[in-house]
């Protein structure tokens, strides 16, 4: 009897050890990497280490930040928004002639364009889930559609040309800086990754998402509708580039049909540098703010270290590819690690 | 397949794997790098567009060039875009010379109107901003608080050069097609200003004007549908050389280059050879390799006191057969 009692608490305690060792481990991975990167540059590149280096670093992750956050409730169903970028531009372009409308009273126009900003990103994301989940369509294909139509789109509703003039209290919060080191924006990003991470970590519905990337039929099969689950994934990374819409009018004070283009392989790089698997089903919101910071840490050191502009894509190139080898490592050991745990 | 908990776990291999990745990406990069520091001499950062564009190539060999041969006087770095319309990543480079301190940053802005705001920090930051290439939106220059001179050459009356050679040459009731740049962009807009001052004063007849975005294949592709739709085009107005280049083997592949008559922008050196074999009419040089040059210069007769004000046109000049020999 006491012998067993001992067994279970010795297989508890077992257990326990392995949890914590997957929680502290889970981002650790990456965050070391990038700590290491950031120690890397502020040993060799001059004014890496500064303050103002940092603030810049905070400013410009914003945007990519935002994108991917929403970009990885997408992937971790197995799914690929390929239109966020020219969403964003589309949004951008909205929430600009809102802006700019001299009818309206400063306060309004802004609330007004914060609404129709991440209401056309939702819309235009729930349309992307809506038609893939309708037809059975590959999400590839359906957000590349919607790639060329939110930037027709965009260049009809600003008439091809770059919307400037926003209400100076906009831009003014746009420049603000909290406690002298965290901008504005950066406020707004980090804030749209912990409320990503509450939603994924203790909602039924962010358990649902990780459940149809790992097993979708097992989830039809226990009486769920995986295609609503989906559609609001789609509809979540919609919103996301209108939120990121928003972050980019704050720091760049302008609307353009040709913002964000590229911006979606930014957003996808950071959530797999991040440790999502593209697959689906496995993958973390943190890890992807982490990615994100790896991506422009590398981007503004390299700068700053004097590397070639041609150089720079390289690098990150390797990185991104050496990101989803390194993922096959890790699926290895945890196949181990399972194979040990079962035998006890 | 997976479990739950393979979804939450992580492993130390993967820690010591990224750790890897993270000194294999640096190494990499240690070929390339060229540190900069400060001694005393003022640091000038050449902020351009794309460099898959021939006229940027152009306009930073000359620059390299020049700091070259000045390298006691000045430190000099440029920096390029990969996409010429992502003006975030120009924001950024703008951003990072401000970072590093530099003195002067000459900029050719990827979007008149964005550009203005972080030029005026860095302004604000004591740097010297030289103006090349696309002026600055004047409205967007008043909202940011900065007056700053553009050193740069009139696109309008460039374009104006160009398309009277080909009114010209076709004389009145000449039918034409313009392919035009980008169409939010400024130089594109004001080429574009310049071919319509032309086809009226030279009674011309337009057929049909789009955007090929400045490229090549999509020049190509789109000439091939004029020709299709049009029987009986005359002359083509294309606003870069670029474009230039798809239009002239776009007419080679119906046999009649030289027949229709091409004039184009920027006289990049591939085009050179079809102006003097006559498959093109025209083309306008804006000496973009002197443009960035000039720039260096006046920022650094800027820093040592002058001041300079309104827009210092630089010179723009026509291209034919007779001035390439």
């Amino acid at each position: 009897m006491s012998e067993r009692v001992e067994r279970v608490e010795a297989r508890k305690a077992h257990v326990k050890w392995d949890n914590l060792l997957h929680i502290s481990m889970r981002e650790a991975g990456v965050t070391v990497a990038l700590v290491l990167i950031v120690l890397f540059f502020s040993a060799t590149a001059p004014y890496f280490a500064t303050t103002g280096n940092f603030l810049k670093i905070f400013v410009q992750i914003a945007i990519n930040t935002v994108l991917a956050a929403g970009m990885t409730f997408v992937i971790l169903t197995g799914g690929i928004d390929l239109s966020v970028g020219s969403v964003l531009a589309l949004c951008t372009v909205v929430g600009a002639t809102i802006m700019t409308d001299e009818r309206l009273s400063a306060g309004i126009s802004i609330t007004l364009a914060f609404v129709a900003c991440l209401g056309t990103g939702a819309i235009c994301g729930a349309i992307n889930g809506w038609v893939c989940e309708k037809w059975k369509l590959p999400s590839f294909i359906v957000t590349l559609g919607m790639l060329n139509i939110a930037s027709g789109v965009a260049r009809v509703v600003s008439n091809n040309s770059t919307i400037t003039g926003l209400p100076q209290s906009f831009v003014e919060f746009g420049n603000m800086i909290f406690f002298g080191v965290f901008p504005s924006i950066f406020v707004i990003a980090v804030g749209v990754v912990l409320i990503g991470w509450f939603i994924l970590r203790f909602t039924v519905f962010g358990r649902f998402i990780f459940a149809i990337g790992t097993n979708e039929e097992a989830v039809r099969l226990s009486g769920h509708n995986p295609s609503a689950i989906k559609i609001a994934a789609f509809t979540i990374s919609g919103l996301t580039a209108g939120i990121a819409a928003m972050v980019y009018l704050l720091r760049l004070n302008v609307g353009s049909p040709i913002a964000g283009i590229g911006y979606e392989l930014n957003a996808i790089a950071a959530v797999i540098i991040g440790g999502t698997s593209l697959s689906g089903g496995k993958g973390s919101i943190i890890g992807t703010l982490v990615g994100a910071c790896i991506l422009q840490v590398l981007s503004t050191g390299l700068q700053l270290l004097g590397a070639e502009d041609n150089v720079k894509p390289i690098v990150i190139g390797t990185v991104i590819v050496l990101a989803v080898i390194l993922d096959t490592y890790r699926n290895k050991f945890l196949r181990a690690m399972e194979s040990r745990r079962s035998d006890g | 397949m997976a479990n739950s908990t393979r979804r939450t776990s992580n492993s130390g291999l993967s820690r010591r794997q990224i750790v890897l990745a993270g000194a294999a990406g640096t190494i990499t990069v240690m070929a390339g790098i060229r540190p900069t520091f400060a001694d005393g001499k003022p640091k000038v950062g050449l902020v351009m567009k794309s460099l898959s564009n021939e006229f940027f190539k152009q306009m930073q060999a000359g620059a390299d060039k020049f700091a070259a041969e000045n390298k006691d006087k000045f430190d000099f770095k440029a920096v390029g875009m990969k996409d010429e319309r992502d003006f975030a990543a120009q924001v950024d480079a703008v951003e990072n010379f401000i970072t590093q301190k530099y003195d002067i940053i000459v900029v050719a802005p990827a979007d008149s109107k964005a550009m203005a705001t972080p030029l005026a920090k860095a302004v604000k930051a004591g740097i010297t901003v030289v103006n090349i290439d696309v002026p600055l939106d004047a409205g967007a220059k008043k909202a940011a608080g900065i007056d700053l001179a553009f050193f740069g050459p009139d696109n309008q009356a460039g374009a104006k050069l160009a398309g009277d050679a080909l009114a010209k040459d076709l004389g009145a009731g000449g039918k034409v097609v313009i392919l035009e740049g980008n169409p939010e962009a400024d130089n594109a807009k004001q080429r574009k200003q310049g071919f319509m001052e032309s086809i009226t004063e030279g009674k011309l007849q337009l057929l049909d004007s789009k955007t090929a975005h400045w490229e090549t294949e999509e020049a190509n592709t789109l000439m091939t549908n004029f020709l299709t739709k049009y029987q009986d085009i005359q002359g083509v107005m294309a606003a870069n050389d670029s474009m230039a280049l798809g239009v002239v083997k776009a007419l080679d592949a119906t046999g009649k280059s030289g027949k229709i008559k091409v004039v184009g922008f920027d006289n990049i050196p591939p085009v050179q050879p079809l102006i003097k074999n006559g498959k093109m009419l025209a083309t306008v040089e804006q000496f973009g390799a002197q443009m960035a040059v000039n720039g260096i210069k006046y920022g650094l007769r800027q820093l040592a006191g002058e001041k300079f004000s309104g827009w210092i046109k630089t010179d723009v000049k026509l291209v034919e057969a007779k001035d390439l020999s």
